[in-house]
């Protein structure tokens, strides 16, 4: 059913996919999705997919004429829109000078699928799938010295039961430009796999916001692939709320001097939901520096996953890498996952770690109900405090309270089922 | 009917018999003091009035205005107009002192049939009652009691007090930790605090604090027993002679 999907391009990806490594991609595309990594396989011994082998699904063919009018939740922001995994220009916003948008053609989309399969994420299940199954790689450009102001939001929406959807965008910031993107997730399909390339030019600077909020049945497999120029800064924040399965797994690689990394997140968990952040950083040059702040708040029987990994080469000398994870569970049968992993080949490097997993805190809970407040609305009060601090920690400050409320009503969601 | 009454508390802790058959009653207007050695038991009671996880009574009852307390959750007793100043305030990183307080403030106006104050006639109350005690605007915009001194974290117990309005106060060694200047502050705003209707138990080691606020009773606790009262000449004694005599004769 693959052979269904139009466009020269992708059959010659995919003819090249066969080649590249006709192993993988027949065990996982051609076979209806039937194979899925092995649970024995590292990353996925946390957050296994075997239910998804169960599944019939197949790739959808992107109806362009669905229509869609869900509103900006910023005012005044851009929009690009994304309908079953297909850009939808129509129904865009126009796009201020200095930024374009493109479908690539074949030999872009060829050095696209060439960036992934050199990174760590060759073997990615939407590596695997998305390349030959997306209706196209749409790129966004922001030319050299253009700074955008304006806010970005990104909507993927559309799919359906038993169906598939592959978007796939390569973001490419030249030098000295930068932007702020906000990406919201809100499929009803039952598989998400989006794949995206972020490249920072030389001082170039993006903070990026994705909020994964897609329908209960959902499983979102997220690759994300970013590379860093000299002095350029990448600063992203992972709200995971929705779906039933929500993995945002991204690799970063810091190929400039003095650049500078924040991979930070937040995971919302309840029922019987999966979320995992996914990450792995890789110090390839000296003098940069890379923070991954995230915290989890689980209730319900979900799990929480976060796998984050460092590595240091021999040559990047005077890193600094900082990772710490929390996760509060506000129900015994919820279960939350840390693994840090550091490589450090290099020796004049500073690398903290930390993890803790708990519940809420007897004493600050009785202080709180002491003065009168029902324990509900004490709990609400202590994770509040706990997801404000990280948000107004890391994310920039004119999304912060967006960012805030989105997390919010997730948030009361979830104490509302747990008291 | 005594606003407070604590009928032959006992007390467990990790199988540990801490309060031993305590009993004694607050009436309307009145100031007891609470005085005893290091590990008698002080804290204990206070957590067991205010109705903390694990400090349940193994037999005996206590009663708020008449209304037993045995069954009520501590916020259902705050409510009710019990208020426990802490001997240790509790640090709540990223919980602002403003918005904490409105929502104990409102907490309690609800509980009494009371309209909810909004945001402008709060913090202006707040406001006013902070400066009485010296306590400095930019202190309720911070996290509550995160990076307060010793002496900061017992005038923010004191200015709740305040502003909660309780019918019995508990203050577990509020002195403990104040400069002079600050505990004549701080017992200046527990004194304009007291009125016919409402009563202050007060937890302390020191005569000091008593010469600010002067106790109509004087309770001794040792090994989780009131072993004497008396008047304010009873806190005299133990400053003078310390506890060992009252212990021995008991
Ligand atoms: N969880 C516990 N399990 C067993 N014993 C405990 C527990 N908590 C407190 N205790 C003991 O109970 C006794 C009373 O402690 P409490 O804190 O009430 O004393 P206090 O009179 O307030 O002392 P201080 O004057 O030092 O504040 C002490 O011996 C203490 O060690
Ligand atoms: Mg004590």
């Amino acid at each position: 059913m693959l052979h269904n999907i139009k466009g020269n391009y992708i059959t010659s990806v995919k003819d090249h996919v066969r080649q590249y490594n006709e192993k993988s991609f027949r065990k996982l595309a051609s076979n209806n999705f039937k194979s899925w990594p092995n649970p024995r396989e590292e990353t996925w011994r946390l957050s296994r997919l075997g239910v998804l082998s169960r599944k019939e699904i197949t790739p959808i063919i992107p109806d362009y004429k669905k229509n869609f009018s869900s509103f900006s939740k910023f005012n005044g922001s851009k929009i690009i829109r994304f309908v079953d995994g297909a850009l939808r220009e129509d129904l865009s916003s126009n796009l201020p000078p200095g930024l374009s948008l493109n479908i690539l053609g074949e030999e872009d989309s060829l050095r696209c699928f060439h960036k992934f399969k050199d990174s760590n994420l060759k073997d990615h299940p939407s590596t695997n799938v998305s390349f030959s199954c997306t209706p196209s790689i749409v790129k966004l450009t922001i030319e050299k010295d253009v700074k955008i102001r304006d806010f970005f939001e990104i909507i993927y929406e559309g799919g359906d039961d038993n169906l598939s959807v592959h978007p796939a965008l390569h973001i490419e910031l030249k030098d000295n430009s930068s932007i702020t993107i906000i990406e919201r997730f809100n499929h009803l399909s039952s598989l998400i796999m989006p794949l995206q390339l972020v490249e920072l030019k030389k001082n170039a600077s993006m903070n990026s916001l994705k909020i994964f909020n897609d329908s209960q049945q959902s499983y979102n497999l997220s690759a994300n692939c970013t590379f860093l120029s000299e002095k350029s800064n990448y600063n992203s924040f992972s709200l995971i709320k929705g779906g039933l399965f929500t993995r945002s797994e991204t690799h970063a690689y810091l190929k400039g001097k003095n650049c500078n990394l924040n991979l930070n997140g937040v995971y919302l968990s309840s029922k019987n939901q999966h979320h995992d952040l996914t990450t792995a950083i890789y110090h390839d040059v000296p003098k940069c520096t890379s923070k991954q702040i995230v915290r989890g708040v689980l209730g319900g029987e979900s799990t929480g996953v976060f796998q984050g990994k460092v590595r240091v080469a021999p040559d990047a000398q005077k890193t600094d890498g900082q990772q710490m994870s929390r996760a509060i569970l506000l129900s015994e049968n919820a279960t939350a996952n840390a693994k840090p992993e550091l490589e450090i080949y290099a020796d004049d490097v500073i690398c903290a770690h930390g993890a803790t997993v708990g519940e809420i805190d007897d004493e600050q809970l009785f202080y709180i109900k002491s003065r009168g407040v029902s324990e509900k609305k004490a709990k609400l009060i202590l994770i509040t405090a706990f997801l404000k601090d990280i948000i107004n920690d890391t994310v920039e400050e004119s999304i912060q309270n967006f960012v805030f409320e989105e997390a919010e009503q997730a948030l009361s969601e979830i104490i509302s089922k747990e008291i | 009917m005594s606003l407070l009454e604590i009928k032959n508390a006992k007390l467990n802790l990790d199988d540990k018999n801490i309060l031993k058959d305590l009993s004694f009653s607050v009436n309307r207007g009145e100031v007891h003091a609470i005085m005893g050695p290091n590990g008698s038991g002080k804290s204990t009671l206070s957590y067991m009035l205010a109705g903390r996880d694990g400090y349940e009574l193994e037999s005996g009852d206590i009663y708020l205005d008449g209304q037993s307390l045995s069954e009520m959750e501590a916020d259902e007793r705050a409510r009710s107009g019990l208020f426990l100043a802490f001997q240790y305030p509790v640090e709540l990183p990223g919980v602002g002192g403003m918005s904490f307080l409105r929502e104990a403030v409102n907490s309690r106006r609800k509980f009494l049939g009371e309209d909810e104050l909004d945001h402008l006639a709060f913090v202006k109350e707040a406001r006013k009652v902070a400066s009485k005690m010296s306590v400095k605007d930019d202190m309720l915009k911070r996290a509550v009691n995160v990076g307060f001194s010793g002496g900061e974290k017992k005038r923010f117990e004191i200015l709740q007090m305040a502003m909660l309005k309780p019918k019995v106060s508990i203050l577990d060694e509020t002195d403990s930790g104040l400069d002079v200047d600050a505990l004549k502050i701080v017992s200046d705003g527990v004194n304009a605090q007291r009125n016919d209707d409402n009563a202050i138990v007060v937890i302390t080691h020191y005569q000091r604090l008593l010469d600010y606020i002067v106790p109509d009773f004087v309770h001794i606790l040792s090994d989780g027993r009131i072993i004497k009262s008396g008047g304010p000449e009873l806190a005299l004694e133990v400053e003078k002679n310390g506890y060992a005599g009252l212990i021995n004769a008991a």
